[in-house]
């Protein structure tokens, strides 16, 4: 050891020989040419340097993880915009829209005179076309997001390639577009908000390849050269921009393999947004300052804890007979320490899933489940009054990703409440085939919402059938209310049927909630004001930097 | 010579067949589907599962490009073999198919991004392996027992003790974030990406660390081999002879030691370059390197068998061209080696 720290010191200074002499080299390297424009400080201009992961795609058609829809929702306008703080839809490439008395048509009224940055019009055909891509079988690769799509009529006739258009897609003018539905959907503004669904000029049908790498939108940003697959994408802002243009003058998106050397990139300056790498929310918070809504970045308050509209959370088998028992399932909700896996794994950053509906979607309301909350006694008394104690549960997960640490925490909460547990995890692939196989006994899984809707826990997770279902679950009295309450086109109305809706799922307990995400994100000094929203979308629109 | 080249050339196809056989026997073996890998966590609808199990002929269609039932009404897959000849004779034509996750994107096109990345870096990282190498392994033999010698020795300990991941991060670290900091921003180098149009460096700036790391343990193994080597051929006879001919000792070492002395160091950075040329995870994943290590790895966890079958292809054939290469490089090095047949050596 002693060796070993003495030679560290030795290598040091033949680093620090060879430093000087590379860095001197690096200098010779370095162009002439400043990456960042604009030499005063104020918050105009400005080259923003955001990291991602490798996106699926930045093309709508297939625009579907947070990377993917970062780029794309700052290239491309959808019909409507979700407001965070007025908690509703509201118009974005579309002025208005009106629904008929059967919930099934609507009608959008677009903004005119709208370009998409080759200078084409954005008309009701362009979204037509844009849509229609995404049902397209016949696509170099089908589109894995043509779910969203699935409500409208005659998408399945296009989607099975017995139609060459949607039938429930029409343009009765330049700037009307009609959108007719097979059952009604009150939330169908709020899907209309989700950025694959905008629309696309001629070019994406003339030249899919380019568009690819390339794509043209309707957006405050276009692109700057092309997607360069695991290095970058650069966008610049677009001069003719219908709406309020941004204040940037460009955004770098620099594309990182490992979220640690991304940091490492933050800290050398190099980066103005960055993930925080585990274990460190709190250090950096000390350094750079908490913000004050955990969504925005301004100087000083620069790390960003804001809960997210996704939940973490154990599926329980429905198929297995032990878990048949309603008080094994509130039995294992009890004894699950939630608040230990948030503060110590998490540092207190992400919060205890109380119930399938994550608070900041519903900030009034109480939607919490009366047994998805520790009681380490409680559980006990269950599981001793029952004779449950024989039952051996099997916590099945996805190996890596630190989810081992947090299956630990919960296999010592059930064996303190008497229960015998195991745990089984597996590879990604492996993991996935197993759960779609129905094989599994307690399954991890995570939900990231489409839509910042309570529809969008309770409908994908807990229908008779729906594809997320992985449980089985199945309650006729929920499916109908479900079924009723995505038809009640009032706001309100709808969401106090989702709140009953909820609470009936809460006295069946399918799943055990663990907890909901949450940002662990950082501004640099430079950056004057960014919203980064709880899908994981920063407004860069709206942000600005000094140079 | 030509002829043994012609035979080595042949023992590729077999080679070639048995390793892209094997992988496609592993896709059925190993658990994942990776259509349904595709969509992750939210489920494919069942018509768009078929549709792209059509596009990959992962399941037999008709001409119109509808699935074809059997009498239970279940989709048929297409059997391994018949995808296998597929693919074998889709390589006669430059095909290697198309990958599964990256949007249908052919693989040829995947591997033409990345491989040239991989390629300049195995060479700058070769080329410095083997000066450093060679060169440290040298004076560490000439100098034996010296203070050099010693340095030497303890360096390559150190070298080949330390991970390449953690050698990276600590380069980074010092190269990137403590002299900019210490310079007050006047030098520093990049510590990830590869540079580009919009980067702050030119692109052979970005070579400068990645390429250390990845040379920094096979140098140290180099530099090792070279030193015993050099120091079994400096105690042979037919040194002393040519030093009691009169010869000097820089005369002995560079026309009579050193060739003899290299054949092994050469085998082992061939071997070293073969290995690099299949890219390197790590140091691709420190250093954000747009490599093909890195994305075949990524394949073989989502399943992106066209991907994994396109680079293994390609790996193969490239590190036994480089194995031939090294074997031909022998007769130079050693006139006593002929290869061919064993009339042509008489």
């Amino acid at each position: 050891m002693a060796d070993k720290l003495m030679m560290g010191r030795r290598t040091f200074v033949k680093g620090g020989l060879a430093a000087s002499a590379l860095a001197a080299l690096a200098g010779c390297g370095k162009k002439s040419t400043s990456s960042s424009a604009a030499s005063d400080s104020t918050a105009k201009g400005g080259t923003f340097k955001f990291y991602i992961g490798n996106p699926v795609a930045i093309d709508p058609y297939n625009a579907q993880e947070s990377e993917g829809t970062q780029v794309e929702h700052i290239l491309f306008d959808a019909l409507t915009d979700y407001d965070w703080d007025k908690e509703k839809v509201v118009p974005k490439a579309a002025k208005s829209w009106d629904v008929s008395d059967d919930g099934l048509t609507y009608t959008f009224h677009l903004v005119e005179g709208a370009k998409f940055h080759n200078g084409d019009t954005v008309d009701a055909k362009s979204f037509k076309r844009g849509w229609e891509r995404i049902a397209n079988p016949k696509m170099a690769t089908p589109s894995d997001i043509n779910y969203h799509l699935a409500p409208i009529e005659g998408y399945d006739e296009m989607n099975s390639g017995d139609a060459t258009e949607i039938s429930g897609l029409t343009c009765p003018d330049d700037n009307t577009f009609v959108v007719k539905l097979k059952y009604p959907m009150a939330d169908w503004p709020y899907v209309c908000a989700h950025p694959a669904l905008a629309p696309v000029p001629q070019a994406a049908l003339d030249d899919p390849d380019s568009f690819l790498v390339a794509p043209i939108g309707n957006g405050p940003f276009q692109m700057d050269g092309k997607w360069v697959s695991d290095q970058y994408i650069n966008v610049k802002k677009f001069d003719d921009y219908y709406g309020t243009k941004a204040n940037l003058d460009a955004i770098n998106f620099s594309i990182q393999k490992d979220p640690d050397t991304a940091y490492r990139e933050f800290e050398a300056g190099n980066l103005d947004f960055c993930q925080i790498p585990s274990g460190r929310i709190k250090e950096i918070e000390g350094d750079k300052g908490t913000s004050e809504d955990g969504y925005t970045v301004t100087p000083g308050k620069q790390v960003l804890t804001g809960a997210e509209t996704a939940i973490y959370y154990l599926c329980f088998n429905l198929q297995k007979k032990e878990l048949q028992d309603l008080n094994v399932r509130k039995a294992i909700n009890l004894a699950i320490d939630r608040q230990k896996i948030c503060d110590t794994l998490f540092e207190g950053s992400r919060k205890p899933a109380d119930g399938a509906i994550p608070t900041i979607l519903d900030k009034d309301n109480d939607n919490s489940w009366e047994y998805a909350k520790y009681d380490a006694d409680a559980a006990k008394k269950l599981v001793s009054d029952n004779n449950l104690g024989s039952i051996e549960l099997e916590l099945d997960y996805n190996s890596g990703g630190g989810h081992e640490d947090i299956m630990s925490i919960i296999q010592d909460g059930l064996e303190a409440a008497g229960f015998k547990v195991k745990q089984s995890s597996q590879e990604w692939a492996a993991y996935l085939s197993s759960m779609s196989e129905g094989s599994f006994f307690m399954g991890r899984l995570g939900w990231i919402a489409d839509y910042p809707t309570m529809d969008n826990f309770i409908y994908p997770n807990f229908y008779t059938g729906s594809d997320n279902n992985y449980g089985k679950y199945s309650n006729t009295e929920v499916d109908k209310a479900i079924d009723e309450a995505r038809q009640t086109e009032d706001d309100d109305e709808r969401r106090a049927k989702y709140r009953e809706i909820n609470k009936k799922i809460g006295e069946d307990l399918p799943i055990a909630p663990i907890m909901f995400y949450a940002h662990n994100h950082v501004g640099s000094d430079r950056v004057q004001k960014m919203y980064y929203d709880p899908q994981g979308k920063a407004e860069l629109g709206s942000a600005s930097i000094t140079a | 010579m030509g002829r043994y080249i012609v035979k080595r050339v042949l023992q590729f196809i077999p080679v070639f067949l048995g390793v892209t056989l094997i992988l496609f026997l592993m896709e059925n073996v190993v658990p994942g589907d990776p259509i349904k890998l595709i969509a992750g966590e939210k489920k494919l609808d069942p018509q768009t599962e078929i549709n792209l199990r059509i596009k990959y002929h992962l399941i037999e269609s008709d001409s119109n490009g509808k699935p074809i039932y059997d009498e239970n009404g279940n989709t048929i897959e297409t059997p391994m073999w018949e995808r296998y000849v597929d693919y074998v004779g889709g390589l006669l034509h430059g095909d290697l198919g198309y990958s599964y996750q990256q949007n249908g994107k052919p693989v040829a096109d995947i591997l033409a991004e990345k491989y040239p990345y991989t390629i300049k870096l195995a060479v700058v990282a070769i080329i410095l392996e083997a000066i450093i190498g060679i060169g440290a392994g040298m004076i560490s033999a000439i100098k034996r027992y010296s203070f050099w010698d010693i340095l030497v020795t303890l360096i390559t300990s150190i070298n080949v003790s330390i991970p390449a991941f953690w050698l990276g991060m600590l380069l980074q670290l010092f190269f990137g974030i403590v002299l900019k900091n210490a310079t007050g921003g006047a030098f520093y180098l990049p510590i990830s990406g590869a540079g580009g149009p919009t980067a702050e460096f030119d692109d052979w700036v970005y070579y400068i660390l990645p390429a250390v790391t990845l040379s920094a343990v096979s140098c140290a193994y180099v530099a090792r081999i070279m030193r015993s080597q050099l120091l079994e051929v400096l105690g042979q006879d037919y040194i002393r002879t040519a030093r009691a001919k009169g010869l000097s000792k820089h005369d002995v070492i560079v026309h009579h030691a050193l060739k003899n002395a290299l054949i092994p160091v050469v085998t082992y950075i061939g071997m070293d370059f073969g290995g690099m040329l299949a890219g390197a995870i790590l140091t691709e994943t420190v250093f954000n390197w747009p490599g093909v290590g890195y994305e075949t790895y990524r394949a073989i966890t989502k399943r992106d068998w066209p991907i994994v079958l396109g680079s293994v292809t390609v790996i193969v054939v490239v590190v036994m061209v480089i194995n031939l290469i090294v074997d031909i490089s022998y007769a130079y090095l050693d006139p006593r080696i002929r290869y061919g047949s064993p009339k042509e050596q008489g």
